[in-house]
């Protein structure tokens, strides 16, 4: 297995100083944030708290105004063409529903990364795609069918095999599990940890799901009021939540449940 | 396959320095020692699958022999480096000999275990059918999504009758809110483009027809000529032809994107009829806008022909309404805005059913609006066409 890392090395991504607004609803001032290598980082916060724009920031797809952004230690702030191009290559997103493309095939969907950034032979590009879409846990004869005939599990799963086309470090997950049943969504945070462990991702996941942080999140951090409120392992957030969105958040009823009877 | 772990024996490459991936070997006796150093990476798979194929060492076959793979070199691997290797190693296995993999470092041998436990052959491919069968049955297609169209639009006809007539028994139930959205955005904002073609191609007639006859000296006669073009036939083609292509496409679209995110499944599960909310205010505005902006038309192409005969026959604009009015019978105008109707439902019925058409995909949305725009103006002129036949024969 690849090692975890633990231990504090310099952070894959690191967000300073951050500020992002809407018109003049602020969204972000003075968000910081890190993320480091090999770990599993769940981000909660409240609906419309900006928890899906900050994952647009990381990945370009919104400007911010103010503060900086390090991926790998290389500013992408400025959203630099060759920066962005190294970043795209080197991480992979799942969106909410796949995103996946509604003209192509599965099969094409996991291929575009491919095309786009390297210049792969054709069979070993349909070798590798067949291999990922084993990796996600869909049978071979998924590869053919367009992405409407598929179920909201199976669009993930093919959404997924496509952020990990290019074995990218950095994996960014917008609620993976929203929409599963109970079944789905844990296979699903399974599948994740595993790919996590063998594969030796580092996790970006915006979550709602308190099942998801307890199983595969090794931190959590709490975006509230437009900035990162706390940050740290998820059972030392429910058992001092020294917030009280937290604390309604990891003591409300739901999570109980989740964390079975414990002593808070 | 053995997989000998050696842990300790490996120094790790400088972090951050990609190294040049590549393979070396030479035979031994009977077998061959194989090295696997550097980054076996996706971005290297390419040159890597070519060097492997380069090495012809799998084609010098011996029963039994070893391959000894020393992987210590190995500083980096991904699913597609794993991939390869696993390949190497199955092609080595097939040609009889044994492998022996050593130095392996214990997060690659988990990344080994996880690819060689997935598949990674293609799925079994479609069969292919000869071309003869194909155009066969791309015609019996085609033929059957016609007789499809004649009776789904049939069917279109008679709920748009059930509910047209449910609506005139009870007539507070029109969506008048929605009629005027669609009379604002199908009728009131196509005046402008529809008055800038029609009175264009006025001008165009008249100037042409102002040419031709000129030869004759029967120049004064193009103005019989445009008015009885314009009002019969060119006005109410133009319009229809505009509106189809704008509105007959928004209309696939709007009701189109509705039926993809499954509005129209939450409408008929509230009890709400989406022929009654989405088609009928659609096909009324068509019925009220089209007659007027036929009108429109109809003047803007005569104004630009009056302004042709200003220019080249020098006739003022009293003189040019003057002749109009007695050589041009008002029949003509009839004529033209008769059609009208008809032309408004085809257009509302052909949108609204192409919209309804729309499954799940971007490219399903995408294909109907396109039909919607071709099959509106093919019906449209398809009508324009028996409607000269049938009433020039009758004399009108």
């Amino acid at each position: 297995m690849v090692p975890v890392m633990k231990e504090r090395a310099a952070p894959l991504i690191e967000v300073r100083h951050l500020k992002k607004s809407f018109g003049s609803q602020i969204v972000f001032e003075e968000l910081n944030l890190d993320v480091f290598e090999g770990e599993v980082l769940g981000i909660v916060g409240q609906s419309g708290g900006g928890k899906s724009v900050l994952l647009r920031c990381l990945n370009g797809l919104e400007r911010i105004d103010d503060g900086q952004i390090r991926f790998f230690g290389e500013d992408v702030t400025s959203h630099q063409q060759r920066a962005l191009r190294h970043v795209e290559a080197s991480s992979g997103i799942l969106f909410q529903d796949g995103a996946l493309f509604s003209a192509l095939t599965v099969l094409q969907n996991i291929q575009v990364p491919m095309r786009e950034h390297i210049s792969l032979p054709l069979n070993i590009m349909d070798e590798l795609a067949y291999l990922k879409l084993s990796l996600v846990g869909l049978p071979p004869e998924a590869a053919h069918k367009y992405p409407s005939e598929l179920s909201g599990g199976m669009r993930k799963r093919a959404g997924l095999a496509r952020a990990l086309a290019l074995d990218p470090k950095l994996l960014f997950l917008d609620e993976p599990t929203a929409g599963l049943d109970p079944i789905g969504a844990s296979e699903f945070d399974q599948l994740i940890s595993d790919l996590q462990a063998t594969l030796g991702l580092t996790v970006f996941m915006v979550t709602h799901d308190l099942d998801s942080i307890f199983a595969i999140c090794d931190r959590v951090a709490v975006l509230a009021e437009g900035h990162i409120v706390r940050s740290g392992p998820p059972q030392a957030l429910a058992k001092d939540p020294q917030h009280p969105w937290i604390e309604a958040y990891f003591c409300g009823a739901r999570a109980r449940a989740v964390q079975g009877p414990v002593d808070i | 396959m053995a997989i000998v772990g050696e842990e300790g024996g490996l120094v790790a490459p400088a972090s951050g320095v990609e190294m040049r991936p590549g393979l070396d070997w030479h035979p031994v006796g009977e077998g061959i020692a194989l090295r696997i150093f550097g980054d076996w990476k996706v971005r290297h798979v390419r040159r890597l699958a070519s060097e492997i194929r380069k090495a012809k060492f799998a084609n010098k076959r011996s029963q039994g022999a070893v391959v000894d793979v020393d992987m210590g070199g190995l500083s980096g691997l991904d699913t597609a480096g794993a991939m390869l290797l696993l390949d190497m190693r199955d092609h080595l296995l097939a040609q009889g000999y044994e492998v022996a993999l050593r130095n392996l470092r214990e997060a690659d041998k988990t990344l080994f275990q996880l690819i060689s436990r997935h598949p990674r052959e293609k799925a079994a491919a479609q069969p292919r059918r000869s071309m003869v069968l194909g155009l066969v049955r791309d015609v019996g297609a085609v033929i059957v999504s016609l007789w499809n169209d004649v009776v789904e639009l049939t069917g279109m006809v008679g709920q748009l009758t059930i509910a047209l007539f449910g609506l005139l028994l009870r007539p507070w139930r029109i969506r008048f809110t929605s009629l005027v959205h669609h009379l604002e955005h199908a009728g009131l904002k196509a005046v402008l483009i529809i008055s800038l073609i029609c009175f264009l191609i006025g001008a165009v007639i008249m100037q042409q027809s102002v040419e031709q006859l000129r030869a004759y000296s029967a120049e004064h006669f193009s103005i019989d000529m445009l008015g009885i073009l314009a009002l019969r036939e060119v006005g109410v083609l133009l319009t229809s032809i505009m509106i189809a292509g704008r509105s007959g496409a928004a209309f696939t679209a709007e009701i189109g994107s509705m039926k993809m995110r499954e509005e129209v499944d939450a409408m008929r599960a509230l009890g709400i009829d989406p022929v009654e909310t989405l088609i009928v205010p659609r096909v009324l505005a068509m019925l009220i806008a089209l007659p007027l902006l036929t009108f429109i038309g109809d003047i803007m192409c005569l104004a630009g022909g009056a302004m042709i005969a200003a220019q080249m026959l020098e006739i003022d604009l009293y003189s040019f309404m003057e002749r109009l009015s007695d050589s041009v019978e008002i029949r003509h105008f009839y004529v033209g805005l008769i059609k009208t109707p008809f032309v408004a439902v085809i257009i509302g019925i052909v949108g609204t059913l192409e919209g309804m058409r729309v499954r799940g995909s971007a490219e399903s949305l995408g294909t109907h609006v396109r039909a919607s725009v071709v099959k509106s103006i093919f019906l449209v002129i398809v009508l324009d066409a028996l409607f000269a036949m049938g009433l020039t024969a009758m004399g009108i």
